[in-house]
């Protein structure tokens, strides 16, 4: 998860220690741009391509790690 | 009759010469700040590369900006007006519903009356699309000087309030010339092609035409949950879909004209991408696992200027001196439609 969490925080432009499960993403700003390039991180890093609408949805971390756990499996 | 001896040598179509053309008006990263004030300028210019994008004047068209790129490319002497037989005019901002902006131009340019012209519309793949046609067109004989000019005007369409769009799209124009050469080096092609028609809600001005004509709702405006502000007389993009869109077509076209010519990645000096923006261009370079040296991003003093993306870029290429005898380079433009096209350009 190194990769994706390095990646997440440079999207929120925040420090890495701050990148955990229970990040709120809304306060991190989880606005079109964070989306957008939340889809090329996770793409890049597990070769799995999320859509923006779940995405959109998510209000937490961990909650777009279990986006990435069922993409994994599917 | 045929000339079947050894020495005939086929038409090959040649991309000889470009030129540009970037309307006055600036809009600067510190005046979309000043309006949208959770996206600093600095933010602005790291996510996007985009330093300044140039804006057409209020009554400046798409045609008026394609005719200063073309006399831009008639002033630089390597062709003339009377040299061009066909043009095409790839764009999606004309000047009228009818008749064709590029019957009004080839009168406007001083370009002679046995010109054929036609209008393509097309987004950000219109400069691979045009230059099939002027391959085509170059090959079976019909032309023998075709001006390939792309021009938009999307920040026409584009609501003040839609920090989404108004970011990365800047207007612009640009002019290529293609003529026919007797040689056996193909110096253009071959293509990929590819069409997806069910994106074609995700990057679209959906009222101001037949099939949702203008009224009083088209001109109501909406607020989305990013915050941005638009009717459905503007732009509207779905970034997140376009950019699935684009890491997954992106690099089957590489791959699919890959296999066509029998080349290697490594065996490609360059690949020129529609330059939509710098994350989605590093998105990609890194799908592609290509070196920065290797996939240009020339969208610092322009933006996303859609079907002129690529021929500005090779404008910077070509200053830089990247063209020299023996270049290989791939071009694939993708975007709006969905649409999507690829094709070799060698020196």
């Amino acid at each position: 998860m190194s990769k994706f969490y390095e990646g997440m925080a440079e999207i929120f432009e925040i420090d890495l220690s701050e990148v955990k499960p229970e990040l709120d993403l809304q306060t991190a700003v989880w606005d079109s741009l964070a989306i957008v390039s939340t889809i090329a991180l996770v793409d890049d890093c597990f070769n799995i391509m999320l859509d923006g609408k779940s995405l959109g949805s998510c209000v937490t971390l961990a909650d777009v790690e279990k986006l990435i756990e069922a993409g994994k499996k599917g | 009759m045929t000339d079947l001896t050894p020495s005939a040598k086929r038409k090959q179509a040649r991309l000889i010469d470009l030129a540009a053309y970037l309307p006055e008006k600036i809009l600067s990263n510190d005046e979309l700040a000043s309006l949208y004030p959770e996206w600093p300028a600095e933010k602005i210019y790291s996510k996007t590369g985009i330093k300044i994008r140039h804006i057409a004047a209020e009554h400046e068209t798409a045609a008026d900006l394609a005719y200063e790129a073309a006399m831009a490319l008639f002033a630089r002497g390597v062709v003339k007006p009377d040299d061009v037989d066909f043009i095409i005019l790839c764009t999606q901002a004309p000047d009228y519903i009818l008749p064709t902006t590029a019957c009004v131009l080839q009168n406007r340019l001083g370009i002679p009356r046995h010109t054929g012209a036609l209008d393509i519309n097309l987004g950000c793949s219109g400069f691979v699309y045009g230059l099939s046609l002027a391959k085509g067109l170059i090959e079976t004989g019909a032309a023998r000087c075709v001006l390939l000019l792309t021009a938009d005007t999307y920040s026409k369409y584009i609501h003040p309030l839609d920090k989404s769009v108004r970011t990365l799209f800047g207007d612009a124009a640009a002019a290529t010339a293609i003529v026919a050469e007797d040689s056996d080096f193909e110096s253009i092609g071959p293509f990929v092609f590819g069409t997806d028609g069910s994106g074609a809600k995700n990057l679209i001005v959906e009222a101001g035409s037949f099939r949702r004509p203008v009224d009083s709702e088209s001109s109501v405006e909406q607020i989305d949950e990013s915050g941005n502000v638009r009717t459905a007389e503007n732009l509207y993009m779905n970034g997140a879909e376009v950019m699935t869109f684009s890491l997954k077509e992106v690099p089957k076209a590489v791959d699919v004209l890959l296999e066509k010519t029998g080349y290697t990645r490594e065996d490609i000096d360059f690949f020129v991408l529609h330059q939509a923006n710098k994350f989605m261009l590093e998105a990609l370079r890194k799908k592609l696992k290509v070196s920065d040296l290797k996939l240009p991003i020339c969208v610092e003093n322009c933006g996303n200027t859609v079907s002129s993306t690529i021929p500005l870029a090779l404008i910077q290429m070509r200053e830089r001196g990247q063209f020299i005898p023996g270049v290989k380079m791939m071009l694939v433009g993708f975007g709006v439609g969905y649409s999507w096209a690829a094709c070799l350009l060698k020196f």
